[in-house]
């Protein structure tokens, strides 16, 4: 179609102004980070005209960078001690973890699932997906008992455990759907040179799935990092991920949003950095795979 | 396979079955121990005012949420089908709202609705929409829909970029056909593109209504279910239940009712919109 300039301009310029009015909250959220206790406070908001300071950060990580502005406040709103580097940490291990063990799994079953024939595959593959339907809150009434029994609460390795399994429908079906893409002419012409199956997989179709490998991976990592209810649920005070830990700045005597925006403007950094490395192949991930690029 | 296969069977099947015996008992706070109680539970389910509030919500943040996220995403997604100046930037920005985690997008939302000095409040105030004296998280007729705007600002680019990629996929021959045909814009749009893009969209649907359905985080860190009952949702209900008011029972059977509700819900969609993958 042949299109005039005025309407291409037009189209131009909406296009900008949607992204910018989605942006918006997400540039706001850093001048928080960035602004100094009062000026949070202003009305109506300044939006652009403050003043930067990185004492918000200084103060969540129990940092003193010697280059910012004014006294550290002694005691924060709510009387809390917020050191979040530990917190930061267990975010990072749970998130790490969980992730491979999720892939590890994936990775198996799905070829398996690729590649074999058995009665009731189409079954077992919608039964691993149901999975993902059930309603968290299902999940963690019991799974809180259990561990309770178990001793798993607050402990990394239930967390872990959870993460794992809350991933793994969407880390099998898009490893499948990986597997799917490789011809099973490259695995047959192997088997007949007098290659073992478990060296094909090695040697011939992992090396081609890395990629898809990196894209579960950072779509699991991103679930975990950003999940919530199951952290607030089953841990009390032993570990508590960035999400659940930036919820308690609500406090009784006050919200210390800079502290709180400059928590989540750091927590979101590596889960942007990822997004951007695999950003082709996140559509297929976001939509179990039923998209084809 | 086996250990795919164990995980699973460990963590959906037995938590269920241990949900099911849990509703049927209820922690006795005299005896410090849980008792059976039989079908009181789930008697007291359905005569519960207080659930159908919550189920009531639920639908209307569902349908609400789920109309919206799609109308807008499929409008931002066919305006950004294009090569026009810095959009593939613009693409790659919409990507970012999906890894903050939403309990973070909910406190956002709560900061931008401040009623003293919240950046939203200004812009409504400034336009005469809604007056700064009425606070929007907590006067009940607002409430929701204050809850509603962090889900759709969220989500609506993950519609937009499944839409994207949909179209990026479509055939070029049936639109060449229409352009002969002399089609308008909106005929091509209605009996070519939605057609093709059905599969696409039906995902859609099943992924973000499952996940709309059973909402937690927002509600959660924006309104706790306040104010009074306006924002419970069903996931929140019976995790209070659960945890804050230690009815242990009846907590384990809301959250069944909501996993049956959604397993009729998601299976019935996926029979009429033949989904398949």
């Amino acid at each position: 179609m042949v299109q005039s300039k005025s309407y291409r301009m037009m189209r131009t310029l909406a296009g900008w102004a949607i992204v910018m009015l989605f942006a918006f909250p997400l540039y706001y959220w850093l001048t928080v980070a960035f602004k100094d206790g009062r000026e949070i406070f202003n009305y109506p908001p300044q939006v652009f005209d403050f003043k930067p300071t990185i004492r918000n950060f200084e103060e969540v990580f129990g940092l003193s960078l010697g280059f910012g502005f004014g006294e550290q406040r002694e005691v924060l709103p709510g009387g809390g001690n917020w050191k979040m580097g530990p917190r930061l940490w267990d975010s990072i291990v749970i998130a790490v973890l969980s992730t491979a063990l999720a892939l590890t799994i994936a990775t198996f079953a799905s070829y398996a699932l690729s590649r074999m024939r058995f009665a009731g595959q189409h079954h077992f593959v919608s039964w691993v997906l149901s999975t993902r339907m059930m309603p968290p809150v299902a999940v963690v009434i019991p799974v809180f008992f259990i561990y309770k029994e178990l001793s798993l609460l607050d402990t990394y390795t239930g967390v872990i455990l959870i993460h794992a399994l809350m991933n793994l429908p969407l880390a099998v079906l898009l490893m499948k759907s990986f597997f799917d893409d490789i011809p099973k002419e490259i695995d047959e012409s192997a088997l007949v040179d007098g290659a073992s199956r478990a060296l094909i997989f090695r040697r011939v179709v992992l090396p081609i799935v890395k990629g898809g490998m990196a894209a579960t991976a950072v779509l699991c990592f991103i679930f975990s990092w950003t999940e919530f209810i199951f952290v607030l649920t089953l841990t009390q005070t032993g570990l508590k991920t960035v999400p659940v830990v930036s919820s308690t700045f609500v406090t009784s005597t006050g919200t210390a949003w800079g502290n709180m925006a400059a928590l989540g403007a750091a927590a979101m950094i590596p889960a942007f950095v990822f997004i951007l490395l695999v950003q082709k192949h996140l559509v297929r991930g976001l939509t179990l795979g039923s998209v084809k690029e | 396979m086996a250990p795919l296969i164990m995980m699973l069977v460990a963590f959906t099947i037995i938590p269920v079955i241990y949900n099911i015996w849990l509703s049927f008992h209820e922690y006795s706070l005299f005896r410090r121990e849980l008792e059976f109680v039989g079908l009181l539970n789930w008697q007291k389910l359905f005569s519960d005012s207080r659930m159908w509030g919550a189920l009531g919500t639920t639908v209307f943040y569902f349908v609400f949420v789920l109309a919206i996220e799609l109308v807008l995403g499929m409008a931002i997604a066919l305006l950004l089908d294009a090569e026009e100046f810095g959009f593939e930037l613009l693409r790659t920005v919409l990507t970012l709202t999906l890894v903050v985690p939403p309990a973070i997008v909910g406190m956002m939302y709560l900061l931008i609705e401040d009623p003293e000095f919240g950046v939203l409040t200004y812009v409504l105030d400034l336009l005469g929409i809604l007056d700064k004296s009425t606070p929007i998280l907590a006067t009940s007729s607002t409430a929701l829909w204050g809850v509603m705007l962090a889900d759709i600002w969220q989500w609506t680019p993950f519609m937009v970029l499944i839409f994207l990629a949909g179209l990026r996929a479509l055939p070029a021959e049936p639109y060449e056909a229409a352009m002969l045909d002399g089609a308008s814009g909106f005929t091509v749009f209605r009996r070519i593109t939605l057609p093709l893009l059905s599969k696409v969209i039906a995902v859609a649907v099943l992924i973000r209504g499952i996940d709309i359905f059973r909402m937690f985080d927002y509600v959660f860190v924006m309104t706790s279910g306040g104010p009074g009952t306006a924002t419970y949702t069903l996931s929140l209900y019976s995790w209070q239940q659960t945890f804050s008011f230690i009815k242990w029972g009846y907590g384990a059977t809301l959250s069944l009712f909501t996993l049956i509700v959604i397993l009729i819900l998601a299976n019935l969609f996926i029979y009429v919109a033949k989904v398949r993958w």
